[in-house]
C-alpha cells in the first residue's frame, strides 16, 4: 500500500519533472513532441480537476444547507446559478452569438454575469473611499512618503491632475507626467525587480523540492 | 469644536459612498470634457510600433479580461483593435481566459464591420484555451497542433489570412490585454525565448509593475488603465469608451486625495487641541 501511496507518486513526480525540465533546453525535435504529447495530458489532467472542483464546491454548500448554517440561503444560489448558465450553454450549444444574434447564453452572459462581476469589483471603490477618509493617518515620514507617491501617481494618472500640477507648480518647469515617470522608472522598478527575482528563485526552490520529493504537500495527510 | 471635529472623522461611511456614487454617476451622465494633455512614452511606444507595421502583416490580440476589469481593458482591446483595422492588419484575436468570451464577442460584432472587415480574410477567432503554457509553447513550432478549429468549429487552416501562418515566425508581434499575471507568460514563454515583439494593456494598478519589461524592452510598449485607452483613442482620432469615461475618473481621484488630507488636516488640529 505503501508503494502505491507514496513511492508510485513520487516516481512520476521525479520522472516527468526531470524529463519536462530537460526539455525545456533541448532543441530537439524529439523533445519538441514530447512536450506536445505532455501539454495534452496536461489538459486532460485540467479537465478531470476543474470536474472535481465543481463536485467539491457543490458539496460544501449542500453540506451548508443540510446544516442551515447562518447564511445558507446564498448556499442555494450556487445550485440555481450553475443550472441557469448550464440550461442556457445547453440551449445555444455553447455559443455566445449565432448569425450576429446573441443567444440564450449571450443574454445570460451580458445581462447577469458582466453585471455581477462588474458589481462585485465595484465594491472595491467603495471600500477604498471609507479607507481613504477614516485609516490613511500620516503618522509618521515613511507613511508621509506612501501618501507622496501614491499623490503624484494618482494625479499623474488623470488630465485634471496635471491642470493643477501645472497650475500650481508651474514654476518648477518640470511636469508632473516626469515626476511620475521618474517614480515608476527608478524607485518601483527597482523594488519590483527585487521582488521578481525573490519570487522567480523561491518559484525554483519549490519546483526542485517537488520533484526531489523533498515537499509532498500535493500527497495529503497520509 | 473638538467634539464636532471628531464627529467628522467618524462620519458614517454610508455618506462618503453615496458622495462617491454621486461623483461617479454626474461626469458620466453629463460629460465635462476636461482635455488630456500629455501622452505617456508607452502608450506612444505601442501606437508607433502598430503603425508602422505594413499592411497584411498578422499580429495576435490576446485578450484576456472579464467583466470586473473590462471598464478598463475593454476600451484598450477596443482601440487596438480599431488601430489594427484602419492599418489592414490580420488579427488573430485568441484568450486564455473563461470569462472574456462574451466581451469579445461584443467586440467582434460591432468593430469589424465598421472597418469593412471580414471574418476569416481580415481576423479569425480562436477558442478558449485553459492550458496556456502548453499553447504558448506549442505555438513557437505549429499553431494547429494546438488550435486545429477555430471557435465555431471549422478548420482554421481553410481561412484565407492563415494560409501563410505556421508559426511565431510568420507573426509581426503579440498584443496581451489583461487584468491578470498572463502578460508575463507572453513576455517569459515568447518574447524572451522566441523573440516575438510582445505589446501590452493592463490596469493602472498593474502598469507600475511592468516598468523592468519596459526599461529592458522585453516589453515593446503598454497601455496603462483607461487613461492608457484615452491616449491612444486621440492617437487614432477615435473618441470611444477610454475617453468618455475619464471625466468619471478624474472627479473620484480627485475625491480620495481630497479625502486623506482633509481628514489628516482634521487630525492635526485636534492634536493641538
Amino acid at each position: 500500500m505503501k508503494i502505491i501511496k507514496k513511492y508510485i507518486p513520487l516516481a512520476i513526480v521525479f520522472i516527468f519533472g526531470m524529463i519536462t525540465l530537460a526539455s525545456y533546453y533541448v532543441p530537439h525535435r524529439t523533445s519538441e513532441e514530447y512536450l506536445e504529447w505532455i501539454n495534452r495530458w496536461e489538459n486532460i489532467v485540467s479537465a478531470f480537476a476543474l470536474f472535481l472542483g465543481m463536485i467539491s464546491l457543490f458539496y460544501v454548500h449542500y453540506k451548508k444547507i443540510e446544516r442551515k448554517v447562518d447564511g445558507w440561503g446564498y448556499s442555494l444560489f450556487v445550485y440555481i446559478g450553475f443550472l441557469i448558465i448550464m440550461v442556457a450553454a445547453m440551449i445555444s450549444h455553447g455559443d455566445i452569438s449565432k448569425g450576429g444574434k446573441v443567444t440564450c447564453l449571450g443574454w445570460t452572459f451580458n445581462n447577469i454575469y458582466n453585471p455581477l462581476s462588474a458589481t462585485m469589483f465595484s465594491v472595491l471603490a467603495f471600500f477604498i473611499i471609507s479607507t481613504a477618509y477614516r485609516a490613511f493617518r500620516i503618522k509618521s515620514t515613511s507613511a508621509f512618503m506612501l501618501f507622496l507617491a501614491g499623490l503624484i501617481l494618482m494625479l499623474g494618472n488623470i488630465p485634471l491632475g496635471e491642470i493643477i500640477w501645472d497650475k500650481l507648480f508651474s514654476w518648477t518647469h518640470i511636469t508632473i507626467a516626469e515626476i511620475k515617470n521618474w517614480i515608476i522608472n527608478v524607485p518601483s522598478t527597482a523594488g519590483k525587480r527585487g521582488i521578481m527575482i525573490g519570487i522567480a528563485i523561491g518559484a525554483a526552490v519549490t519546483s526542485l523540492k517537488i520533484i526531489f520529493g523533498i515537499e509532498r504537500g500535493y500527497m495529503g495527510k497520509d | 469644536m473638538k467634539e464636532t471635529l471628531n464627529k467628522m472623522l467618524k462620519i458614517d461611511r454610508r455618506w462618503l459612498f453615496l458622495l462617491l456614487t454621486f461623483a461617479i454617476i454626474i461626469p458620466i451622465l453629463k460629460p465635462i470634457g476636461i482635455p488630456s494633455k500629455s501622452t505617456s512614452d508607452a502608450v506612444k511606444d505601442i501606437y508607433d510600433f502598430i503603425d508602422k507595421l505594413p499592411p497584411g502583416s498578422t499580429i495576435i490580440l490576446s485578450l484576456d479580461y472579464d467583466p470586473s476589469t473590462a471598464p478598463e481593458l475593454h476600451p484598450q482591446a477596443a482601440v487596438v483593435l480599431k488601430h489594427a483595422f484602419k492599418k489592414n492588419l490580420k488579427v488573430i484575436i485568441m484568450t486564455f481566459l473563461a470569462g472574456s468570451g462574451g466581451l469579445i464577442d461584443e467586440l467582434v460584432r460591432t468593430i469589424p464591420t465598421k472597418y469593412s472587415k471580414e471574418y476569416g480574410r481580415d481576423y479569425v477567432l480562436l477558442p478558449y484555451m485553459p492550458n496556456i503554457l502548453a499553447a504558448l509553447t506549442q505555438m513557437s513550432s505549429n499553431i494547429y497542433a494546438f488550435y486545429e478549429k477555430d471557435i465555431d468549429g471549422k478548420p482554421l487552416r481553410e481561412y484565407e489570412m492563415m494560409k501563410n501562418i505556421q508559426s511565431y515566425k510568420d507573426i509581426a508581434c503579440v498584443v496581451d490585454i489583461t487584468g491578470t499575471a498572463i502578460l508575463d507568460y507572453w513576455v517569459a514563454y515568447v518574447g524572451d525565448k522566441y523573440k516575438v515583439p510582445i505589446l501590452g494593456g493592463v490596469t493602472a494598478i498593474s502598469q507600475v509593475g511592468y516598468g523592468p519589461y519596459l526599461q529592458k524592452k522585453q516589453l515593446k510598449g503598454l497601455i496603462g488603465g483607461m487613461k492608457g485607452a484615452a491616449e491612444y483613442e486621440r492617437l487614432i482620432s477615435e473618441v470611444g469608451k477610454g475617453t468618455s469615461g475619464i471625466d468619471a475618473l478624474n472627479i473620484a481621484h480627485i475625491l480620495v486625495i481630497v479625502f486623506i488630507i482633509f481628514s489628516n488636516i482634521v487630525l492635526l488640529i485636534l492634536k493641538f487641541l
